[in-house]
């Protein structure tokens, strides 16, 4: 056990720093705008419609929830909202709306490894993970192999004891002091912590961090809202259901109330 | 009015000249000139906004009637997009249309459009001109159908609804442009413009209605309605004051009704005399720099107010 209250001294090599942590930096921002670029190249940009009654199935579906967003601010009357509500609920129900036909309902959505367009959406999936898991597969055992087992770094500060499996990822030291941090480590921190300079050097919404990645795994809504809300494998009848009870529990309002009311105080 | 759709906002011709100038300029500009794969990768990156003006350039020559310099744009932008993009099909439409010197050149023309449309339904710059194109050669009713069924696939298309409503108030379908116009509404709801046009609708259908005073009380108070929430979200806007005094005028000039859902007369006289002091208040201060459209604009408005005596 350390003594408390004594600092531990450890010579270290100042060509540490310059041919092991600075390297694993470099390489670790290169990787990251590489991984950007190659996801941008890599990434297919959302199919249009290709029929008119594709592009009817999905434009229809997007009214009713315009007409649920918009109602207030259109100012529709409630005979005018009724008859649009009555409209899209009835068409809803009945299928209408469906690329198929109304007859097409009921059948089994099909197998999304036959329909071809589903089977792109699940390639860009894939493409986008593949981006994401050789780089980092490669790097880390790059690191393991040449630079294990170094430890470069102290910090200038103090840590507790359970930063230890964080800090000196395969130093196997018991008694070494939790501020010093070993080369894995600083791989790690590097994955984690570069997302600023990310933004810094590729803007906003870059591809290059994987934490960003993953949180759009988790939510494949927000990172594939943009093309449509049709998603591959979903069923479009049971989406026109949802959409219809939405409507049907819809509260009129009205931004045209009182609005004279509001324009003459206003003067 | 304009029987064409409109790829941007009503310019008034000075803008459009102005524009149109800028061709010789813009075309010189060596980032739009086309590149060789090697140099594209060397050279800076290129500014989607610069193929937009270009764009826009390309409109206001066909406008001021510069087809030379017009046609040198269109070339560059094909040579960058090529022939079989949408959006470039539809300005070599436009192109040819204006080329067109007979009649007989312009059925030809729809033809052409015809095939494309027939071969690829999914082609919405040539819909568009095709509906033009037909409304302009004198058939409204045929236009009518062909948006119809256009609308009947694309829903969310603003545009295309505005076109309709538009068509139908020309055929006197006053309840149809309405609906349309909502629709419309509902897709650019915080579009002032079209507050402004669907209490314009309300006020024309109340004008032409023969169902009695209580229906006409409807739409006028609709219009009254949309014209307020139209200079709600845009304070100086002449056409939605314009309209907000007339449909006061009108309202108040009906026999009292006992409906409870109108408005209060006290309502009234109190927008009306906010619509007089602000027109007034506009003309005073725009009147001397004005041109074009705007001009015109003022003016019906100055006759207005000198007509209603105050």
């Amino acid at each position: 056990m350390a003594l408390q209250g004594t600092e531990q001294v450890i010579q270290r090599d100042p060509a540490l720093f310059l041919w092991i942590l600075l390297p694993i930096t470099i390489v670790m921002i290169l990787t990251g705008v590489l991984r950007h670029y190659a996801t941008i190249l890599l990434q297919t940009p959302p199919k249009p419609p290709s029929t008119p009654p594709e592009a009817r199935e999905r434009q229809f579906l997007t009214r009713g929830a315009v007409l649920r967003g918009n109602l207030p601010s259109s100012g529709l009357s409630p005979a005018s909202f009724q008859v649009r509500k009555d409209y899209l609920i009835d068409n809803y129900k009945k299928g209408n709306f469906l690329k198929m036909g109304p007859e097409s309902r009921g059948q089994a959505a099909p197998n999304p490894m036959s329909d071809p367009a589903a089977m792109e959406g699940m390639m860009g999936m894939m493409k986008g993970n593949m981006a994401m898991m050789i780089p980092q597969t490669l790097i880390m055992s790059w690191i393991n192999a040449f630079f294990a087992g170094f430890v470069i770094l102290k910090l200038p500060f103090p840590l507790t004891i359970r930063f230890k499996q964080m800090l000196q990822a395969g130093v196997m030291t018991r008694d070494l002091d939790v501020r010093w941090v070993s080369s894995l480590s600083w791989y790690f921190l590097c994955l984690f912590g570069l997302q600023s300079v990310f933004i810094f050097i590729l803007g906003n919404d870059n591809a290059a961090s994987q934490v960003t990645q993953q949180m759009a795994m988790a939510n494949p809504m927000g990172a594939q809202g943009m093309g449509g809300p049709m998603q591959p494998g979903q069923d479009p009848d049971k989406m026109f259901l949802a959409e219809a009870e939405n409507l049907e529990v819809l509260e009129y309002w009205n931004v045209l109330e009182g609005v004279e009311e509001r324009l003459l105080s206003s003067e | 009015m304009s029987t064409q759709i409109q790829y941007y906002n009503h310019d008034d011709p000075a803008t459009a000249m102005n524009l149109s100038q800028k061709a010789s300029s813009l075309l010189s500009k060596s980032s739009l000139k086309r590149k060789s794969q090697v140099v594209s990768i060397v050279s800076a990156i290129e500014e989607p906004s610069e193929w937009a003006e270009l764009e826009q350039v390309f409109l206001a020559c066909l406008r001021t009637g510069d087809d030379e310099s017009a046609h040198l744009c269109l070339e560059r932008i094909t040579t960058r997009f090529g022939a079989a993009n949408h959006r470039i099909m539809g300005l070599r439409g436009l192109y040819q249309e204006a080329e067109a010197k007979t009649e007989e050149d312009l059925r030809r023309i729809l033809q052409g459009y015809n095939q494309i449309v027939k071969e690829d339904p999914m082609n919405i710059p040539i819909h568009k001109r095709r509906t033009a194109l037909i409304r302009s050669i004198g058939m409204p009713g045929d236009a009518l159908e062909c948006l119809v069924q256009f609308l009947a696939s694309f829903p969310s298309d603003t545009e295309a609804w505005c076109e309709l409503s538009d068509l139908y108030q020309q055929q006197g379908l006053n309840q149809q442009a309405i609906f349309c116009m909502e629709e419309a509404l509902l897709l650019a709801p915080n579009a002032w413009n079209l507050h402004a046009r669907l209490g314009e609708l309300n006020y024309l259908a109340s004008q032409s209605a023969q169902e009695g005073i209580a229906t006409n009380e409807k739409y006028l108070t609709e219009a009254v309605h949309r014209f307020a929430r139209s200079v709600e979200l845009c304070q100086d806007y002449l056409r939605g004051y314009y309209g907000l005094k007339l449909a006061t005028d009108k309202l108040s000039s009906l026999p009292q009704s006992k409906s409870t859902n109108g408005l209060a007369s006290e309502t009234l006289r109190r927008l009306n005399t906010t619509a007089v002091a602000k027109l007034k208040h506009i003309v005073k201060q725009s009147s001397s720099t004005a041109s074009g459209p705007r001009k015109a604009e003022l003016i019906a408005a100055q006759a207005l107010l000198d007509q209603s005596g105050s």
